[in-house]
């Protein structure tokens, strides 16, 4: 009987996650689209958001859009670093990726800004899904 | 990667936006396999349906 009751509290527990686990999952959520999904073992999740996010990061950064450094001066300017930053692991290897540079005097490259910027906001919404199921919430 | 995305057009960018933030909004919202197809077709002709809109609706203004 005691085995059963220590069984059930464990599952429980297991179901219920804890703070930590919600942040770990939401920083590497963040560092790499996905990843908090996957160590809290929602397979299909991780690589949805792996492959949506990673796709329109990579088709901002094919159509030469702009990427926001940190040392910004306006307000929109900020902004735009912090939708940027969403994209995580896209974001710090961005000049890496995109060997050509930004183009953003073309219309194109207006929309890669754009794109990427999207990736990063919709990386932020799945982050807050990983901290919200790590810590046992209530995940769809 | 450059010549799969670098020659989208405003439209080709719009559809592949609309179709990338459906399909994760779907995942974010609805748990059913069923459930989140359907959402995913919904939003992403409602993307579509208000983007074409408001450009239909600013027209007037170019002329």
């Amino acid at each position: 009987m005691r085995t059963i009751r220590v069984d059930e509290t464990m599952k429980r527990e297991a179901v219920r996650g804890n703070q930590v686990m919600g942040i770990v999952a939401a920083v590497a959520g963040w560092v790499v689209p996905g990843l908090g999904h996957l160590l809290l073992r929602r397979w299909s999740k991780a690589g949805v958001y792996f492959l949506c996010v990673g796709g329109l990061a990579c088709a901002g950064l094919a159509m030469r859009g702009g990427i926001f450094g940190g040392g910004a001066e306006d307000l929109f300017d900020r902004l735009g670093f912090f939708a940027d930053l969403g994209a995580g692991v896209f974001y710090f290897f961005a000049h890496q990726i995109q060997t050509a540079g930004p183009d953003i005097a073309h219309a194109t490259g207006d929309y890669g800004t754009r794109l990427f910027a999207a990736a990063g906001m919709l990386n932020f919404l799945t982050v807050l899904e990983a901290y919200d199921i790590g810590r046992g919430g209530e995940a769809r | 990667m450059s010549a799969l995305f670098g020659g989208l057009t405003h439209f080709g960018a719009l559809v592949f936006f609309a179709l990338v933030v459906s399909i994760t909004f779907a995942f974010l919202s609805k748990r059913d396999v069923m459930e989140r197809l359907k959402y995913t077709l919904w939003a992403f002709l409602a993307f579509l349906l208000v983007a074409v809109g408001i450009g239909w609706l600013m027209y007037p203004f170019t002329q």
